[in-house]
């Protein structure tokens, strides 16, 4: 199976999958704080990787100007469907996301772009083969902890920049909004600018997940980025809750966790996560980190410092 | 000129599996108000069982068509149960599924993304049962093409597309004129209302899904038998068609179904020869986002007058 949820390095790029898979979560789950579902954040998973691989491979660019193109791709690519896709309302909302994914996988099927590398063989996006050969990381010597370095300071940058951003008004407008788009709309939040914005945002942490995976696996094909992935990273956002930005990094590893497990029956772990999304999602709609659980976590850690406080004074 | 009449009227005629699929579809959305993303493969377990006691125990066509019809009511069922099932809700929380189009909310996407989770849950189900790529399905595809100055057709396309044509206007029928297509319709229309009423609202969703299912298995026992073979790939195939078919038509619309049914086989046949299974493929998502971009307004006014009822 080629796809992106197939783990086969134990080691330390188990950790780096994991970050990839919970950046992706995290691209679905900013989309579902605008209160909307996204089913097709997998197409700028596949925008990024394909544009990080253009630029190191057929470019001779560096790593980290790869992952700045694929962000700007991932960016515009979201700031356009974003805006064409603006005046749908939810279900019409997640089923183009997802029509528009299946068709840039499809677009991707058929892009054929072969010349010769310095050594001799071909390199390209290859049509359905994918693009292989983006062997950026071996040629430069770059060690797979070092990479998961990079990776982990990418996801840590994006959860610091999202946690900053829900301190400020733009932060709460976009959680307003998230909330009840009709009542934000009456307190005249501008709606639709704020959903556009994250939802932009959004595709960019997607395309750096693309990248950062195309890199790590050494190639990329549209396979890897179907509706499959975006199953998942919708579950990972559901599953690890909706009130917080670790709920989808808690899902990735639940996800993952359980793919360890999973190894002794193989062939099930996908039966056991779809039941288990759904029967949490039945249950515990918001997901294991929802509003409720929030609040009680934070009020514990309160009453702790005041009984602290309190120890401290006696 | 006559290989186009020709590719014309095989995409015409790919329009009565469509429209048998996109039935289902409409009557489930008619009824639940939410898009079943496990339909498709609700389909493809329920074909694998129908293959298996084939292939495994000699059952017959008929037999075989029974138990995919069942087996898809017992899963539907299963996803009623996991995904929409309300009985424990308020009227605030059926209110809120009636205005489906006015907005998502916590509730709305937990359903879709539980559906989304169940459809791949089913097709692994499936697939851990039968682990081969081509199942073999009773075959009742006619050997012999029917030759109609210069253009071929396939009997059995032909068969099928007056049974969906057929299904179509009795359902619409049975909608229109009967007590029970009456409470389905205004429970489509407005589930608060329907409750409100005095309809039994969860007896209607039930019978509404059993409908939904039965038409489904029939749908995919009638493509099935027609290929003689059922594949992984039969699951996405279903709810890609059905879908595209049912928004083409105006979503929760029974004739429309059909309309949409001819529009995509008759878009995908010259889709298809213009440029290869790529471009088939293409064309429905295209027909797909093109329906959801230009039917926005008009389910806006829909659920708008839902609203207001």
């Amino acid at each position: 199976m080629n796809n992106a949820l197939c783990i086969t390095d134990p080691g330390i790029g188990f950790y780096t999958q994991w970050i990839i898979l919970s950046l992706m979560g995290l691209s679905t789950w900013l989309v579902l704080q605008t209160g909307r579902i996204s089913l097709g954040q997998q197409a700028y998973f596949g925008i990024g990787a394909y544009a990080a691989a253009v630029v190191t491979v057929m470019f001779n660019g560096s790593l980290i100007l790869a992952l700045l193109v694929a962000w700007l791709a991932g960016l515009i690519f979201s700031a356009l469907i974003s805006r064409a896709l603006q005046k749908l309302s939810g279900l019409q909302f997640a089923l183009a996301t997802l029509a528009i994914a299946e068709l840039v996988r499809l677009g991707l099927s058929s892009w054929t772009w072969r010349t010769t590398h310095a050594k001799g063989y071909e390199v390209g996006p290859d049509g359905v083969h994918g693009f292989r050969e983006i062997r950026w990381l071996f040629e430069n010597q770059m060690g797979p902890e070092t990479y998961l370095s990079l990776s982990a300071i990418l996801l840590l940058s994006t959860l610091f920049l999202i946690w900053k951003i829900s301190q400020t008004k733009l932060g709460l407008s976009i959680q307003s909004v998230g909330l009840d788009s009709e009542l934000a709309t009456v307190q005249g939040e501008p709606v639709a600018s704020l959903q556009t914005l994250t939802q932009t945002f959004a595709g960019g942490i997607g395309a750096l997940a693309g990248a950062l995976y195309a890199h790590q696996a050494t190639y990329i094909e549209p396979a890897v980025f179907d509706v499959m992935l975006g199953i998942h990273a919708v579950g990972y956002a559901m599953l690890g809750g909706i009130a917080t930005p670790l709920g989808p990094l808690l899902g990735a590893a639940f996800d993952l966790g359980l793919l360890e497990a999973a190894r002794i029956f193989e062939g099930w772990r996908m039966v056991i996560f779809g039941g288990l999304v759904a029967l949490f999602l039945r249950w515990r709609p918001g997901g294991l980190l929802n509003h409720a659980a929030v609040s009680y976590i934070k009020n514990l850690f309160i009453q702790r410092r005041k009984s602290d406080e309190h120890s401290k004074f006696a | 000129m006559l290989e186009l009449l020709q590719r014309t009227l095989e995409g015409l005629l790919e329009a009565g599996p469509y429209a048998l699929i996109g039935l289902g579809l409409t009557i489930s959305f008619g009824v639940l108000r939410r898009i079943n993303l496990a339909f498709g493969a609700t389909a493809l377990l329920a074909a694998y069982v129908g293959s298996w006691l084939h292939v495994r125990w000699g059952v017959p066509a008929l037999g075989v068509w029974v138990a995919v019809i069942l087996i898809t009511v017992l899963v539907g069922f299963y996803v009623e149960w996991m995904c929409f099932d309300i009985a424990d809700d308020s009227v605030l929380a059926m209110r809120r599924q009636s205005s489906v189009a006015l907005g998502l909310d916590a509730r709305e996407a937990s359903v879709l993304a539980a559906s989304f989770a169940l459809w791949m849950q089913i097709e692994q189900v499936a697939v851990n049962f039968q682990p081969n790529h081509l199942h073999p399905f009773p075959d009742l595809s006619s050997k012999l093409n029917f030759d109609w100055g210069g253009i071929d057709l396939r009997p059995d396309r032909i068969v099928v597309f007056c049974l969906a044509t057929g299904l179509v206007a009795g359902l619409a029928i049975w909608l229109k004129h009967s007590q029970l297509g009456l409470g389905i319709r205004a429970l489509s229309s407005s589930q608060a209302a329907a409750q409100v009423c005095g309809l039994n609202v969860l007896r209607l969703r039930y019978i509404g899904t059993a409908v939904s299912c039965v038409l489904c298995g029939l749908a995919s026992c009638a493509v099935l038998s027609m290929d003689g073979q059922v594949t992984p790939m039969f699951g996405m195939w279903v709810l890609l068609k059905g879908l595209t078919c049912a928004l083409l038509g105006g979503l929760g619309s029974v004739r429309g179904v059909l309309g949409g049914a001819v529009l995509l086989g008759i878009t995908e046949a010259h889709a298809q020869s213009l440029w290869g299974p790529i471009g088939r493929d293409a064309a429905t998502w295209a027909l797909l986002l093109l329906a959801l971009l230009f039917q926005t307004q008009s389910l806006k006014h829909k659920f708008f007058h839902a609203k207001r009822v």
